[in-house]
């Protein structure tokens, strides 16, 4: 069908073809081949596993200096604030996300746009940080996205209307959502995110049809899962490692959603902090918070967690993207999964049972631990570096740990090349003071929170993109940036890399050696996800900039380096001409 | 302008001297004619915008869909006295006292809608005044303080530190709740149960699934209501934290302190002539004025 349409506009022309243009639906096999088709990109990550990896080879570090703007879209109106999104790529349409909750349909050829979906915000709405989203879904004839309001909306990819519009979540009780669904087999996947009084993670699975839901999986032990209306199985064992009814209020959202691996037919959602902050009112691991969780697609039971930050007082989190690959070690291929956690550790796991295979930090200062101990899969934890009780003996007594809680690596995906067999991670060196205040308020009450203050490690730099090698644990290149790096990587069997800066410009690297080969200046901050693909013969690349996200809201010192770069909020599209 | 002609030096002074920001404060007066007087847009408007949190029993919620409650009567008063229609609206608390300044009194909400003239239920002390520099702090009106609500047949004295082992209701992510999981090494982690508000934990308490409940007093009295006679209230120390009590005023825009001094002395004038003591009884909660020093 796909192919008929597009000979048909060979045939007829560009503007026949425009007028005619009624795409084809996005099958499950399109999506699970998504990582290997060059014509299109049609999930978060390049792919359900989250590489990132484009195959297409034109653009090279040799051929990139001939890599010109093709066309440029502006998200419009007055409401350009962080632009995280990572767009889609269908039959000649991008689908791309904005800031407050938008959606865009744009013809991919010439940047005209087809449609646009301004979603209704309510009033009342308190997100933590930005108000940011980081992408669509697309399958069959609808577009996914979620909102600042913790709503899925389903729209018609051709027309943008609403097809249907599902509650989440309770946004006044401070839900909302920012992350990419998923699409599994005809199921919507997505996680949860805000609700800091009492949220319990949750993953999701709603019928891609018809919206409704299929199955529900809570992060956090004693909870009740369901499948098909009804009460399936508890989360963990009630009580294990949780005291009191904490449990019922543990957190664990999962904020940033998740990843499929269609080889052993898993899904990979990582989790958030546990409550209260103060790690010593909980003792326990408090699982499955700050981990990584596989779950089985069809009925939601969770397969295998690997807890990154076991009783996390730092408010790491472990929410970062499980990137499937294959290991190949000493003669062998292990279906092998990373993760580079907020808390500085890169972690090698077995994807088929959670086992810990490598870690090694990716960070130059990691505080909190020593090392993570390979025989038990659990982090040596140094004691004295754990912020302190505030109702103990010891009040306002400032620890310096590193990272800060803003984490080496942040929301920003990382990403894989089966070619050089490396991870390309957007770090950040920065650490905090963190204290216990003698006195805060919320709600109009006292209150017992910490201060802290975000301290970069190095007078030139805060980003480093580094290249890791997974069978080593080893740093093979190093970027250096002076702003905090915030935007996604992708790499290309081109031997090359690219990232966004918050100075505005678009990079790429070459993928052996770290040698920056080409940049371009976009005009405000680039906290995107950049995506290549293939139309008419001609390699193209795509991110969008606006900068934003929750730097400019927490920075301490860090603000001070970003208070001038200007807000946008716009797409930039870059082709390689035909010779 | 009846108010401004009316307004006493002498009250000027007794609010910048409550906050202890006096320079600041003549400062700001000095600066006065160049800055917009937002005392005159409010008069010129016809209107006082006015912040109350959201689901806030017993100072702003919603009964049968009306938006009721101490701090909504209190910004009713002020803005009827000040001869100017009120405007009042809810918002949704933040993370910290600090975000909600930020959102609701100075920056705005970044979806849009008007901020608030004014502010309710703002703590008002003079170290979170120099955290937030962008409003000014004025009319302190309550000072809250930590009850402990028991069942006397199982809690026979109204000491949290001597508490039996017993269920215990606290608002969840509250200073009663960081208070008793961190008791005595964790002596009552078991027993502590977490409700979405002191409101919630009383009923349990009433339906006798819990044998005490520490909460702020003016939340417990009000949930109480006639059940006050079954379970005694004591207001109680909570050893070795610093915060135990705390003042409750309102909050402006840093440059709309001409403002903050015409609320305030309608606030003053409330508290000489009895009428804020009654607007507190009417809603059940002991009325607990700032001691003058």
């Amino acid at each position: 069908m796909k192919r008929l349409i597009s000979t048909f506009a060979l045939a007829a022309g560009l503007a026949v073809w425009a007028a005619a243009a009624v795409a084809g639906p996005v099958s499950n096999d399109d999506i699970l081949k998504d990582a290997t088709s060059t014509g299109d990109v049609l999930s978060y990550g390049l792919g359900p596993q989250g590489q990132r990896f484009s195959p297409l080879a034109k653009l090279t570090p040799e051929t990139v200096a001939k890599l010109v703007p093709a066309w440029s879209f502006s998200f419009g109106g007055e409401k350009q604030r962080g632009q995280e999104a990572q767009p889609l790529v269908h039959d000649g349409v991008m689908y791309v996300t904005g800031s407050y909750s938008r959606l865009f349909a744009v013809d991919a050829r010439t940047g005209q746009k087809k449609w646009q979906y301004d979603h209704r915000l309510p009033e009342g709405i308190m997100p933590c940080c930005d108000v940011v989203n980081r992408g669509a879904a697309i399958h069959g004839n609808k577009v996914y996205f979620t909102t600042l309001d913790a709503r899925l909306v389903a729209l018609d990819k051709d027309t943008g209307k609403v097809v249907w519009n599902k509650k989440l979540a309770d946004y006044q009780a401070g839900y909302s959502n920012t992350a990419a669904p998923l699409v599994v087999e005809g199921k919507v996947i997505t996680g949860n995110s805000g609700g800091e009084f009492g949220i319990v993670g949750m993953v999701e699975a709603r019928d891609a049809e018809t919206g409704e839901l299929v199955w529900q999986r809570p992060m956090v032990e004693g909870h009740m899962g369901t499948l098909n209306g009804k009460e399936s199985t508890m989360t963990g064992k009630l009580n294990a490692s949780w005291p009191g009814d904490l449990w019922k209020t543990g957190g664990g959202a999962t904020w940033l959603g998740g990843t499929y691996d269609p080889e052993t037919r898993t899904l990979f959602f990582g989790t958030g902090n546990p409550a209260p902050w103060n790690s010593h009112l909980r003792p326990g691991d408090n699982l499955y918070t700050s981990s990584t969780v596989a779950l089985n697609p069809d009925t939601g039971e969770i397969k295998w967690h690997y807890q990154t930050t076991p009783h996390d007082g730092w408010d790491f989190d472990g929410v970062n993207e499980f990137v499937s690959f294959d290991l190949k070690k000493d003669g062998q291929t292990i279906k092998a999964g990373a993760k580079a956690d907020r808390n500085g550790f890169f972690y090698v796991i077995d994807r088929t049972n959670g086992k810990l295979l490598n870690a090694a930090p990716f960070v130059s200062k990691i505080t909190w631990a020593k090392e993570i101990d390979l025989k038990t899969g659990r982090p040596v934890y140094i004691d004295d570096n754990r912020p302190a009780d505030p109702s103990g003996a010891e009040k306002g007594k400032p620890v310096f740990a590193a990272p800060a809680f803003l984490g080496a690596k942040n929301w920003m995906p990382m990403a894989y090349s089966p070619q050089t067999e490396l991870f390309y991670v957007p770090a950040n060196e920065w650490g905090m003071d963190i204290w216990n205040e003698p006195i805060t308020y919320k709600k109009g009450a006292a209150y017992l929170g910490a201060g802290f203050t975000i301290k970069p490690l190095y007078n030139d730099y805060i980003g480093a993109l580094r290249a890791m090698d997974p069978k080593t644990g080893k740093i093979v290149w190093e970027y250096k940036n002076p702003a905090p790096l915030w935007g996604g990587v992708l790499t290309t069997a081109g031997n090359l890399v690219f990232t966004g800066t918050p100075e505005g410009f678009l990079k790429a690297f070459d993928a052996k050696t770290g040698k920056e080969v080409w940049k371009f200046q976009t005009g405000s901050g680039v906290v995107g996800c950049p995506i290549t693909w293939e139309m008419d013969g001609e390699q193209y690349v795509a991110v969008a900039s606006g900068w934003g996200g929750a730097v400019p809201l927490w920075g301490g010192d860090v603000a001070k380096l970003v208070k001038d770069i200007n807000q946008g909020g716009s797409l930039w599209v870059f082709k390689l001409p035909k010779a | 302008m009846v108010i401004l002609a009316r307004m006493k030096l002498a009250s000027r002074r007794q609010f910048l001297a409550t906050l202890g920001v006096t320079t600041l404060g003549a400062a700001a007066l000095a600066a006065g004619p160049a800055r917009a007087r937002p005392l005159d847009e409010v008069v010129q408007r016809n209107r006082l915008r006015v912040a109350v949190y959201r689901d806030f029993h017993p100072f702003s919620y919603r009964e049968g869909g009306a938006l009721k409650g101490i701090d909504v009567d209190l910004a009713n008063t002020i803005a009827e006295r000040l001869g100017v229609r009120p405007d009042v609206f809810e918002h949704t608390a933040g993370e910290t006292v600090s975000d909600d300044l930020r959102v609701a009194v100075w920056r705005g909400s970044l979806f849009g809608g008007e901020p608030a003239d004014i502010m309710m239920h703002i703590p008002h002390s003079k170290d979170f005044a120099l955290r937030n520099p962008e409003a000014v702090l004025f009319a302190p009106y309550q000072r809250e303080l930590f009850a402990l609500v028991r069942d006397p047949e199982r809690v026979p004295f109204a000491d949290p530190a001597d508490l039996p082992e017993e269920p215990v209701g606290v608002e969840i992510d509250s200073v009663p709740d960081f208070y008793l999981l961190g008791l005595d090494g964790g002596r009552l982690r078991r027993h502590v149960v977490h409700f979405p508000d002191p409101r919630a934990a009383v009923e349990a308490l009433a339906r006798g699934e819990l044998a005490a409940v520490l909460a702020p007093r003016s939340q417990i009295e009000a949930a109480l209501g006639e059940l006050r006679a079954r379970f005694p209230v004591a207001a109680v120390r909570l050893p070795g934290l610093m915060a135990s009590s705390w003042d409750i005023g309102m909050a402006a825009r840093e440059n709309a302190r001409d403002l903050a001094y015409a609320a305030g002395d309608v606030v003053t004038a409330m508290a000489e002539d009895g009428s804020l003591e009654a607007l507190f009884r009417r809603h059940g909660v002991t009325y607990a004025p700032i001691p003058v020093d």
